[in-house]
């Protein structure tokens, strides 16, 4: 055992530790908690930062062994999964410090950082999982680690929205398990492996495979809310904002989304899986969901309600990337994996400042609050502009690079959703915008708390100016080395070369 | 030598950081007497720059190259010149409420039009025209008002789905070009299967900014709405912003396409002609000037349909569009920022004054020895029907004439339209010093800021005297029926 290949099992170990002692501290232990989760979070940020690196390097870091005969727990770290991995540590350590600002004085908070880490054990796992075993053992770690965090407030509806989302997800977890085991059966343990496994498989393997992919879309769609899988994500939106966040930047939905790319990338592999028709069918699923999401978010006046339709439309933007079967599309699909997940979290941290300090929930009474708070609404705005793919930002990043992509293959169709997603983005998004800075306040805030000489607290305050701040330097750095941009060049300049 | 890259940087960047004076409250005043500084950087990039060089910053977005060639040196020393004159005004102009939010957004429009001016690769050219239109949002609305608030509705629904077209014309070209900058677009744009598609896709998105007919509507809503300092940078500068848009990306000088000449000599004539009717009928100064500035926008549409017809004079003609551009937009600035002037109390002051503010009016219409009259002759010897091969090229010389009358008509309704609405009384520093540099760079500094090389080289001021009686006519004629018109008013009371 070297230090190279424990080096994935630390990474996973950081949270799965951290949130066993968390468990374990008393409820009053603030200090001492808070102390263990920005530790946790920090080295690991160190130890992916340094597998980054190697893996730049072109070093690989990978841990095996058999869990039970013919199936194999791996844990691998590759430029694809450092892509995931890197986007999670970094939001952990930020949606950590916004959910102690959040959650102070509020009951059950050694609960909720328990399953909090738990829930990013599980993301990370999902990230550095080198078998679709390994993968599935994870995915459904962090259907049991997100419900708490949930259904945390107790509420009826929290617990209703709790009991839709474990219907959901269970259901798809269960597609899955059938379609991962009738491949096992199929074709044995397949590892992911750049390029995947049937470029020029036997055709009378097609149709059982064609099958198969159905129903691994199918459940991994249910996490990454493609239409009509979708309808567990508006109304957890009732979790605490933290939860929210990192619920549709990086967890559920990313890892829904994250494991369509393993299986489309290197398990089928996109020649192959593109041979076999697969891909067209998932392109127009993509395309229906990005408009119908939109379309939603327009009628929505809950403000977090309408970020959640958003989030529906642009993770579809990553599927539809994947459907370009060219580089460029590819790229701007996994490149939006790191943007949309940035400006989502921004968003939502966002919502959760103006809840948690004006009290303000729906759009209408976000009239004049530019003015009280400031930093908030500067970062929301960045954050309403990048999903709309105003550039400088990243979203505009993705979007030149899908639309090239879809230009470079002929799939002119692609542009026009794009365009007509933008110009809804635009619709629901601008107008909040408009309220926040040139709206006159008409009302006292519902429930107003000060903090001092800042707008919020601190705690609060910060990770959003942050995540808008990295959003801008995606977007306009986007030709450096180590953006995401660069990053996805890479992993798919890797990807062809087998 | 003239180091170049810093400054160009710093013509970016200056108004960019300037809003970090946004931070505080209390730092608002200061923030007003720092507006007119944010476009000096660029106003010596334009002065001094020599031509033809790039700044390469490869790490941004997909690869940046920043620089001026002579068409942009043109419209960068319009945009710095314009920016830093209403930029005074605005000293003298804005109140305290919500100051610090008007001065962002002053800022960051500013940054947007400099930026689009020096950018040549495609990402950075789209980013700063974006910042433009979303930062000039909050220009348009900001007084509050109900009509602020719905003619900033048309305007950012219209400016949206015209950067829609913009990037799909622009993802198009690119991906033909096989490159992200500008000067490779026109090239690859004219050999494509679907050129006309990519054409009709960038004429559409940034005639949107320019004012063409039927893309027009939020202009003379958002124009006159904005606070006058806005509105004069707004029709003034950024409006030429769409037609840079065309000029840099269009396959001029590669293919010529009479087809396409015709249709824009079409649609130029009736921005030119029907702006100007509809301008006619309005009550306002500064919607007159909205509408004046859609018929001016019009005549600068047909050097377009020129250039694009004929390719062997699309080098000649951007020169002329250049002076077009500079001489118009100097001139409406100070047209613009005259409707917030009070005139003063005594008889001979009070005709002073009405006189410097019908001058730029009157160099619009081609007036002998202004700024006009040299882009009207230019403009005249590059559209002679003879030498451009497309049909409705014969119709050019009496378009212009009929455009000059146009215009002529258009300046005495400002003018009637601003005696009615005008004050007595005194102007602050910053009103005075602002609108008397406009209106003296617009009439005089003119003739000695550096042309547009491309330009023929005459004798202007020996030619004017020659052409006297060409140029003047127009304008008699119109003044001859603004009269008529005046009677007829004057009877009906």
């Amino acid at each position: 055992m070297t230090l190279s290949t424990l080096m994935p099992v630390f990474a996973l170990l950081t949270s799965l530790l951290a949130s066993v002692v968390i468990f374990a501290l008393p409820e009053r232990g603030y200090r001492l908690r808070t102390v263990i989760n920005l530790a946790a979070a920090g080295l690991k940020i160190v130890l992916v930062g340094v597998m980054i690196w190697g893996v730049a390097q072109g070093r690989e870091y990978e841990f095996a062994f058999n869990m039970v005969p013919s199936a194999e727990f791996v844990l691998r770290a590759d430029a694809l999964s450092m892509l995931f991995a890197g986007l999670s540590a970094l939001l952990w350590l930020l949606t950590t410090i916004y959910a102690v600002g959040y959650l102070e004085d509020s009951p059950n908070r050694s609960r909720f950082f328990g399953f909090f880490s738990l829930c990013v054990a599980s993301t990370m796992g999902i990230a550095l999982a080198g078998n679709l075993f390994t993968f599935f053992l994870f995915y459904e770690m962090l259907t049991l680690s997100t419900y708490p965090l949930v259904v945390h407030r107790g509420t009826p509806k929290a617990l209703r929205a709790g009991r839709n989302y474990l219907v959901y997800t269970l259901t798809g977890g269960a597609v899955l398990l059938l379609a991962i085991a009738w491949l096992h059966g199929l074709v044995g343990d397949l590892r992911f492996q750049e390029g995947g496994h049937f470029a020029g498989v036997d055709p009378s393997l097609h149709g059982p495979l064609t099958i198969i992919f159905v129903l691994l879309i199918t459940g991994l769609g249910v996490k990454a809310a493609l239409v009509p899988l979708h309808g567990w994500l508006p109304q957890a939106m009732v979790a605490p904002a933290p939860v929210s966040a990192l619920l549709h930047a990086v967890a559920v939905v990313k890892a829904g989304a994250f494991g369509i790319i393993r299986v489309v990338f290197e398990v089928y592999g996109l020649e192959a899986a593109e041979a076999m028709g697969l891909l067209t069918g998932l392109a127009l699923v993509a395309a229906f969901t990005i408009i119908y999401g939109s379309t939603r978010a327009l009628y929505q006046i809950d403000l977090k309600r309408r970020l959640a339709f958003s989030t529906i439309s642009q993770v579809a933007y990553i599927v539809l990337g994947l459907c370009l079967f060219g580089p460029l599309g590819v790229t701007g699909g996994l490149v939006h994996l790191v943007h949309q997940g940035i400006m989502k979290i921004t968003l939502f941290f966002c919502a959760g400042n103006y809840a948690e300090t004006l009290g303000v929930h729906r759009i209408d009474e976000l009239d004049g609050a530019g003015k009280r708070m400031p930093g908030t609404s500067v970062a929301f705005t960045l954050g309403a502009f990048g999903m709309i793919g105003a550039p400088p930002l990243a979203g505009f990043i993705t979007k030149w690079t899908m639309g090239s992509g879809a230009l470079a293959v002929g799939m002119d169709w692609v542009v026009a959703v794009l365009v007509l997603s933008s110009l809804l983005n635009a619709a629901y998004f601008l107008p909040i915008v408009h309220r926040l800075w040139f709206a006159e306040q008409h009302q006292a805030w519902p429930h107003e708390r000060r903090w001092g000489r800042l707008e919020t607290s601190a705690w609060l305050l910060w990770p959003p100016l942050i995540t808008a701040v990295l959003m801008v330097l995606a977007g306009i750095l986007a030709n450096v080395p180590f953006s995401p941009l660069s990053w996805v060049e890479l992993i798919v300049a890797r990807e062809a070369a087998l | 030598m003239f180091a170049s890259a810093p400054f160009v940087l710093l013509a970016v960047l200056l108004p960019l950081v300037s809003v970090l004076l946004a931070l505080r409250t209390s730092w608002q005043q200061a923030y007003r007497y720092c507006l007119p500084i944010l476009p000096m950087p660029a106003l010596l990039v334009g002065l001094l720059a020599g031509s033809d060089w790039g700044l390469e910053l490869p790490g941004l977005l997909l690869g940046g190259l920043w620089g001026v060639d002579e068409l942009r040196r043109v419209f960068l020393l319009l945009t710095a010149a314009l920016w830093l004159t209403c930029g005074v005004f605005a000293i003298g102009y804005l109140k305290d409420h919500n100051l610090r939010r008007f001065c962002v957004f002053w800022a960051l429009t500013l940054a947007g039009n400099l930026g689009l001016v020096m950018a040549q690769d495609v990402a950075s050219f789209y980013s700063f025209f974006a910042l433009m239109t979303f930062a000039g949002y909050g220009l348009v609305v900001h007084e509050g008002t109900e009509q602020a608030n719905r003619a900033g509705r048309v305007y950012l629904a219209m400016a949206v789905v015209g950067e829609m077209a913009i990037l799909a014309g622009l993802l198009m070209a690119v991906q033909l070009a096989g490159s992200g900058l500008l000067m490779d677009l026109p090239a690859a744009i004219a050999v494509a299967d679907r050129r006309w598609l990519i054409m009709l896709l960038l004429l559409a998105g940034f005639g949107v900014k320019a004012g063409l007919p039927l893309l027009h509507f939020w202009l003379p809503l958002a124009h006159p709405v904005a606070p006058t300092p806005a509105s004069a940078v707004l029709s003034g500068a950024m409006i030429k912003a769409g037609l840079l848009g065309w000029l840099v990306t269009l396959p001029f000088g590669e293919v010529s396409l009479p087809a396409w000449g015709d249709a824009l000599v079409m649609v130029g004539a009736v921005g030119a002609l029907g702006g100007a009717a509809l301008g006619l009928l309005q009550a306002r100064p500064k919607a007159v000037l909205a509408y004046s500035s859609i018929s001016q926008m019009g005549l600068m549409t047909l050097m377009v349909a020129a250039a694009l017809a004929s390719s062997e004079h699309s080098v000649v003609i951007f020169a002329v569009v250049a002076l077009y551009v500079l001489h118009h937009g100097l001139a409406k600035g100070s047209l613009f920022l005259s409707t917030a002037m009070a005139l003063p109390p005594g008889r001979w002051q009070r005709w002073a004054m009405w006189l410097f503010i019908a001058l730029p009016g009157l160099a619009l219409a081609g007036l002998p020895f202004t700024s006009g009259a040299m882009a009207k002759l230019a403009m005249k010897d590059v559209l002679k029907p003879s030498g451009l091969g497309f049909t409705l090229a014969a119709y050019l010389p009496a378009l212009m004439t009929a455009g000059a009358i146009a215009t002529m008509l258009l300046i005495w309704r400002f003018l009637w339209a601003f005696g009615a609405d005008a004050r007595t009384g005194t102007n602050s520093p910053g009103l005075w010093l602002g609108w008397a540099s406009a209106t003296v760079s617009s009439l005089l500094l003119f003739w000695w800021l550096p042309l547009p090389p491309g330009l023929p080289v005459k004798p202007w001021f020996a030619v004017m005297q020659a052409q006297a009686w060409s140029l003047l006519w127009p304008v008699l004629v119109a003044t001859l029926l603004a009269g008529v018109a005046w009677q007829i008013a004057q009877r009906r009371k």
